[in-house]
């Protein structure tokens, strides 16, 4: 890290968090453009370690270059833009989320940052979306919080005739905190408990001399095809870590390197709870067997999720991409009105915001048996244990298995491509498509789409159209065309 | 269990629509859209946010000291592609977020100014307004006129979709960084040149001030200093202290860490440049000895000039241009690497996502992948290394792997006789190596053979069949090349070789035969075939019931052949032979030719060549004797012309018909067995299958073409379906026509059916006019055949007759179609005429699935041991056989003719996994006793 760096901005708050594990995170910033000042840090976190990597004066220096340029920023209404650093002068990256709002009276322009060592590039590009997504959250919630803060104080100035500069928008730094902390926590539980980029199939259930051998067969082929068909996201659940950790990796099996590495094991004696947003993630029932998972991070995660227990062998499954995203934007349209309409601090709670909307009742039955079976996942398991274990040979049945999938994946889009140039038509013709790819179960065909929405995202809403919750009834009545 | 605590409470049947959805009262900028990609125009393939450039580009922009922010260049070099896009605001904006500390200056304790040779940072910002997202790579160079010697510049890759940027950050920043090398590669060197020259000109200006001085000092007699002498003092002193700058800098600019180059990738020329760096740096501190070194190397053209000591800093001068500031060279090396960078990460990002998931996905393939798979995307480095080394001698040519690591039991056999079926002659062979040529062929070929590893090999064979080296001796007549694997499905031709049967078969003599081609066709009569044989590859040589009557349109054989017919100059040696001697002496050849012919090859064990060990490749050590023979008896054009990769007949069709006459001639000068062995060596070399993926057909246009007429043929055409499954079952399939691009055309989009033979040939001619060779049989697995409205044609519709029966005949003028019936629902899938797809690109893409599913289950049918080797010692080879065809039928799902497919494949897979050689191929020439059908439209 660089030694020479100009003085810090006086007095910087800064909260010292205690991580159980190693932080690969050297600091969260928040900083703001001052019209007069120029770029200014508000707030500091860290993890509380004995080894100090970055002075308060250095990540200070490099959060009030994060808004560098900033006076020129030219974003649509509303923006929360990226902007991503990788400085090898200062041994260091930082991941910036640039937005716009209303704080002090004025409108300004505000950093919420992350700064990591640059030793940490390739641990965290496969985290990056999962971290935006979570903190751009925060930041809609918070921008939400600053704009409120201000008529208050607006209000509160006009009945006392006073003002007090230190009350002016320090709230937003809970709130902010709220979400750095489990950011912090989940980048270290990674650092530990991440799936490697390279699985040993020889870990996995792949491994058994015969199917069946680890687990019940059917569990199997659901677990697999269902995690296939929401898009390789899902949470295994159990009270043995060696028996979830063993489904994890299988599932991991069938996900891209970058992918496997935002999947995480599970521990003994951990305590991790779900993240919104891993790929694959094992947790353990508590001791009286119980498991709970979060509905409103369930929803925020960006694919549907599979939840699979091994206790009992079960598998359940979210709706499909289109219905997921649209749930989700609903979710999120709803906890923001609802903070909109807040009154107090209480009413601002996380997580309790959506009592207080009327208008929105999210369905709970999120988590559904898994209905539509599929071919490609079931030849795949009676073929694969036909062939010697302890050898290359199914790892290279399933490197070509995947070949398959993610090549029939890719014609699927090129004919819908084709077939609706290039989205400028609507696409009619579901039927003669699973004629044509070969898709004609409905498992294989949402496989497919799965896969192909991750390389195509918007995929399964343009063509299951708006009415998303009829997701089902829209495809019979494609099916007619 | 399940549970949601914080909304249990509004757990509820789906409400959504009796309840209409109130809009909150939230500003929409604080909310979110519910459709998110509503914004896009509704569809996953429009634009973000409307950019106002039409697709990727590479911005260069400098931070100039005169003008600030300045955009230089654009790749392309195109207005349409960056349209309206305001590139001065954009350059304003991603200068201004660089970090570099790249000052040149004092610092503290330092008498001189320090260079600091900064990293380079990247980042990744956009301007969500414009629609536009860059990757920005600052970067600075040095100019001795600039304001701290320092010129920031940067690179920035902009695009329209923000995942594209952050998806590809690693594989962008690593083409970048290369592009940053080599612009400060050569900065550094233009940087060391100025400051050479500007140290002769203070070198210069100070004698010229010296002597002025010291004639001031002479002629001044006053005792004191006029203020004209104190000037030029003082003058002098400022040379001096710059001098000592600029040695200063020059020492510095030479003593670039070189460690940070030596870990960049840098292309070889920049390499050679920057590896000399430190020597020269050595050599040469002194900025006094001008080596002659290239790096920062003196310019002795130059003649120094008398200038200020101090330059003037103002903003009325010229700065360098970038091609200037970095040296010609490098400039132009970089622009070709950002031209580079811009071509592969153009275009929508799910391609590039998908394509570089399946290089992933195929490295783990390497049995497999060269069946279908364009091997140049496959691994590129090694095509690229293969065309740079020239042209593999026979001693340098990739060793075959039979010779090295692979065991070679130590059990003679010796073949019987046979007879045919078909003719019933008999065919007699016999076994001539003596022990002693074994024992030399063995040392040659064992030197480091493994023990263990021949004893396991062994009791493979063992298990196996020890018999299934009879009739084999067909198949060293026509596979010329010898290295035949082991190949058990390859029935009478290729039909399970033991290793011992292979090394015999060389030297083996078939005693009569009165028409070869038949004699290459015949099958052991039923009696006569050796279970193991039977039961290796049923379809290949069965003599199958007709499906309909023989004379609805079967070709009936003609066993008796003309001699005129025989003396044909293709068949040559080989007919001759049998005619004259009425035995087969197609494996006599004398004593200096038999080493080749007699290359052991190394077989999976028994007729079903059951691969126990995992697919690793064996890394040979020895060359097959084959290729000494080889350079003796090949063509010199040939053996150049296959140093291009791409023999030179295939570019000139009447080149088939010369190689054909160096066959003649070696008919001539040389004894029958020779010349068959010269024909051998021709097969090996000049004709090797055509290049299966020269630069252009590998191409996404090249795809787009055969996908669009493979489509075309299949809606067309009804009886596409046989015609594709002649193709994927090894049956050699003759595009008959006279307009050349029109069978060219149709070859073109049949190739993407056809499996290869190894990664580098892909058995298709697209264009032969002069007639059918046997051998073309054994090469090609498509040919386009000319017909000729000329009497000259009759010979080539002649030989085609002859062979009609082994080879499916596609008459592009009557319209017809000769071949076997198919009945199964494979290709039907693949090539359905009622598909709605209509791009040639995306059924290229959907037969490209279809048929990696196919290699999957040729994979697995080749590699599951259960199905190859006895589980019990009382299993015998009926039972095997059975668990076969049960295995095919239930687990793979195949149906009739569709089984014949798969084994076909799983040969090819077993006779490459066995023998692979890199640029050479090892065809085989099967051939079915099936009845032809006569399709029409």
């Amino acid at each position: 890290m660089s030694t020479l760096c100009p003085p810090p901005s006086p007095a910087v708050a800064k909260t010292e968090i205690a991580l159980s594990g190693e932080s690969p995170l050297l600091a969260a910033t928040f900083a703001y453009w001052d019209n007069i000042l120029g770029p200014r840090v508000r707030h500091i976190w860290a993890p509380k370690t004995d080894q100090v990597l970055l002075s308060d004066g250095e990540i200070t220096f490099l959060a009030n270059h994060t808004l560098n340029g900033e006076i020129l920023r030219n974003a649509e209404s509303g923006a929360i833009d990226v902007k991503f650093f990788v400085l090898s002068e200062k041994g260091v990256i930082i991941v910036s989320l640039i937005f716009d709002g209303n704080w002090n009276g004025d409108r300004s322009t505000y950093g919420l940052s992350i700064i990591l060592p640059q030793t940490e590039l390739s641990f965290y590009l496969p985290l990056h979306r999962l971290c935006v997504d979570r903190l751009t959250h925060i930041i809609r919630k918070g921008r939400i919080w600053m704009h409120k803060e201000r008529q208050e104080h607006v209000q509160k100035i006009v009945l006392e005739g006073t003002e007090r500069m230190e009350d002016q928008g320090q709230s937003i730094i809970p709130m902010l905190t709220g979400e750095v902390i489990p950011v912090m926590e989940l980048l270290s539980s990674m650092k530990s408990h991440s799936v490697p980029e390279e699985i040993d199939i020889a870990d996995t259930i792949l491994n058994d001399d015969d199917i069946g051998d680890s687990c019940h067969e059917g569990f199997l082929l659901n677990a697999i095809s269902s995690h296939l068909q929401t898009c390789g996201c899902s949470v295994v659940v159990g009270s043995s870590a060696e028996k979830v950790n063993k489904i994890v990796r299988t599932l991991c099996l069938f996900l891209t390197p970058p992918e496997r590495k935002c999947s995480r094991l599970c521990e003994p004696e951990s305590t991790f709870k779900y993240e919104s947003g891993l790929f694959v993630q094992g947790l353990l029932k508590d001791s009286t067997g119980s498991f709970v998972l979060p509905f409103r991070q369930v929803m925020y995660a960006p694919y549907p999720t599979t939840h699979i227990d091994v206790d009992v062998n079960t598998v359940k499954q979210m709706p499909p991409c289109h219905e997921h995203i649209y749930n989700q934007r609903r979710y999120m349209r709803s906890e923001l009105s609802a903070f909109w309409r807040a009154t107090s601090e209480e009413d601002m709670a996380q997580d309790t915001i959506i009592y207080t909307d009327e208008s929105f009742t999210p369905d709970l039955n999120v988590f559904q048996d898994v209905l539509h079976r599929d071919t490609l996942v079931k030849a795949f398991l009676d073929q694969i244990f036909h062939l010697k274990p302890g050898l290359s040979l199914r790892s290279t049945f399933l490197a070509q298995f995947l070949l398959v999938l993610h090549r029939k994946a890719l014609t699927l889009i090129k004919y819908i491509e084709d077939d609706t140039q290039k989205g400028k038509k609507l696409f009619k013709s579901l039927r003669n498509l699973k004629i044509d790819l070969d898709l004609t179960a409905e498992g294989d065909l949402n496989i497919i789409m799965a896969l192909a929405e991750k390389i195509k995202p918007g995929l399964h809403s343009f063509i299951f159209g708006r009415p998303f919750y009829t997701s089902v009834q829209e495809r019979d009545v494609l099916m007619t065309f | 269990m399940i549970s949601a605590p914080d909304v249990v409470a509004f757990t509820k049947e789906d409400e959504y629509e009796e309840e209409p959805y109130n809009e909150p009262a939230l500003p929409e900028e604080y909310s979110v859209p519910l459709f998110p990609f509503a914004s896009q125009g509704a569809n996953p393939w429009s634009k973000l946010s409307g950019a106002k450039f039409s697709r990727d580009f590479i911005l260069i922009s400098e931070f100039s000291e005169q003008v600030g922010p300045q955009p230089l260049l654009t790749i392309p070099n195109d207005t349409k592609v960056f349209g309206t896009f305001d590139l001065n605001y954009f350059s304003l904006r991603i200068m201004s977020v660089d970090y570099q500390a790249s000052f040149v200056g004092h610092p503290p304790g330092s008498a001189y100014p320090k260079l600091n040779f900064v990293e380079d940072s990247k980042v990744v910002l956009g301007d969500s307004k414009e629609g536009a997202f860059a990757y920005v790579h600052h970067l600075t160079l040095y100019d001795l006129e600039a304001r701290g010697f320092v010129r920031p510049f940067c690179m920035a890759y902009i695009s329209a979709d923000q995942h594209k940027i952050m998806q590809q950050f690693q594989e962008l920043s690593a083409e970048f960084s290369k592009a940053s090398e080599c612009l400060k590669t050569g900065n550094r060197k233009s940087f060391a040149g100025e400051l050479e020259k500007k140290l002769k000109d203070l070198d210069y200006t100070r004698t010229v001030l010296h002597t002025e001085t010291e004639i001031q000092k002479k002629a001044n007699d006053k005792g004191f200093y006029s203020s004209q002498a104190i000037e030029k003092a003082n003058e002098l002193a400022s040379v001096e202290k710059s001098i000592i700058e600029h040695q200063d800098l020059l020492k510095q600019i030479r003593s670039y860490p070189h460690r940070k180059l030596k870990g960049s990738d840098l292309s070889s020329g920049e390499m050679e440049h920057t590896q000399d760096q430190p020597d020269q740096a050595a050599t040469t501190s002194n900025p006094d000895e001008c080596a002659d070194t290239d790096l920062y190397t003196c310019r002795p053209a130059y003649t120094p000039k008398l200038i200020k000591a101090k330059s003037a800093k103002c903003f009325d001068k010229k700065l360098k241009t970038l091609e200037e500031l970095c040296d010609t060279e490098y400039f132009t090396q970089t622009l070709a690497q950002l031209r580079h960078i811009e071509h592969t990460f153009r275009g929508d990002l799910c391609y590039l996502l998908t394509s570089q998931i399946d290089k992933a996905l195929l490295k783990q393939q390497h049995i497999t992948n060269f069946l279908f798979e364009d091997f140049v995307e496959v691994d590129e480095r090694v095509v690229e290394k293969q065309a740079s080394t020239p042209p593999p001698s026979s001693q340098d040519r990739p060793p075959s792997r039979s010779l090295g690591e692979c065991p070679i039991p130590q059990v003679l056999i010796s073949v019987g006789s046979y007879k045919s079926s078909v003719e019933s002659v008999l065919i007699k062979m016999e076994q001539e190596l003596g022990e002693e040529e074994y024992r030399e062929v063995e040392g040659t070929g064992l030197s480091s053979f493994d023990p263990q590893e021949n004893l396991d090999y062994l009791d493979m064979d063992m298990k196996g069949s020890v018999s299934s080296g009879e009739s084999i001796e067909v198949l060293g007549t026509e596979k010329p090349t010898c290295v035949l694997a082991t190949s058990d499905s390859q029935a009478s031709l290729t039909v399970s070789l033991s290793p011992q049967v292979v090394r015999s078969k060389a030297v083996s003599h078939r005693t009569v035969s009165e028409d070869s081609i038949e004699v290459l066709s015949t099958c052991p009569s039923e009696a006569l075939i050796p279970e193991d044989f039977k039961a290796s590859y049923p379809s290949a040589i069965n003599e199958e019931e007709s499906y309909a009557d023989d004379s609805e349109g079967a070709i009936h054989f003609q066993v008796g052949v003309s001699l005129p017919e025989l003396g044909e100059a293709e068949e040559g040696s080989l007919e001759n032979a049998t005619s004259q001697t009425d035995s087969c002496c197609i494996g006599k050849e004398s004593d200096s030719l038999q080493g080749p012919l007699s290359t052991p090859v190394p077989t999976l064990s028994d007729k079903n060549g059951v691969v126990s060990t995992p697919p690793q490749r064996y890394r040979q050590t020895d060359q097959g004797f084959h290729v000494d023979f080889t350079v003796e008896n090949a063509s010199p054009s040939s053996r150049d012309n296959s140093s291009e990769g791409c023999p030179a007949y295939e570019l000139d069709p009447s080149h088939l018909l010369a190689s054909r006459d160096v066959s003649k001639t070696s008919l001539d000068n040389y004894s029958d067995t020779t010349s068959y062995v010269s024909s051998v060596a021709s097969s090996s070399w000049d004709r090797t299958p055509s290049c299966a993926h020269p630069a252009g057909p590998s191409s996404e246009r090249h795809k787009k073409r055969a996908g669009q007429n493979a489509l075309k043929f299949i809606r067309q055409y009804p009886f596409a379906h046989p015609a594709i499954y002649s193709l994927l079952s090894g049956r050699t399939l003759v595009v008959l026509g006279e307009d050349e691009a029109i069978v060219r055309k149709l070859v073109t989009a049949l190739s993407i059916f056809i499996p290869n033979y190894s990664r580098y040939a892909k058995p298709v001619k697209h264009w032969v006019s002069s007639p059918l060779h046997i051998m073309d049989f054994q090469k090609w697995k498509l040919i386009g055949l000319q017909r000729l409205a000329s009497p000259a044609s009759a010979g080539t519709l002649h030989a085609l007759s002859r062979y009609s029966r082994y080879a499916s005949v596609l008459d592009l003028d009557n319209k017809t179609l000769r071949c076997p019936l198919y009945r199964g629902t494979l290709v039907p899938r693949l090539a359905d005429h009622r598909t709605q797809i209509k791009r040639g690109s995306t059924y290229y893409l959907h037969v490209q699935s279809m048929l990696a599913q196919l290699c999957s289950k040729a994979f697995l049918y080749t590699f599951c041991h259960h199905l190859h080797l006895p589980a019990h010692d009382k299993d015998t080879q009926e039972l095997l056989a059975s668990r076969q065809a049960s295995f095919l039928k239930l687990n793979l799902g195949l149906v009739n003719e569709d089984v014949k497919v798969v084994q076909y494949l799983a040969e090819l897979l077993k006779l490459h996994y066995m023998q692979e050689s890199p640029g050479t191929s090892h065809p085989m020439l099967r051939f079915d006793y099936v009845p032809s059908f006569l399709y029409k439209i």
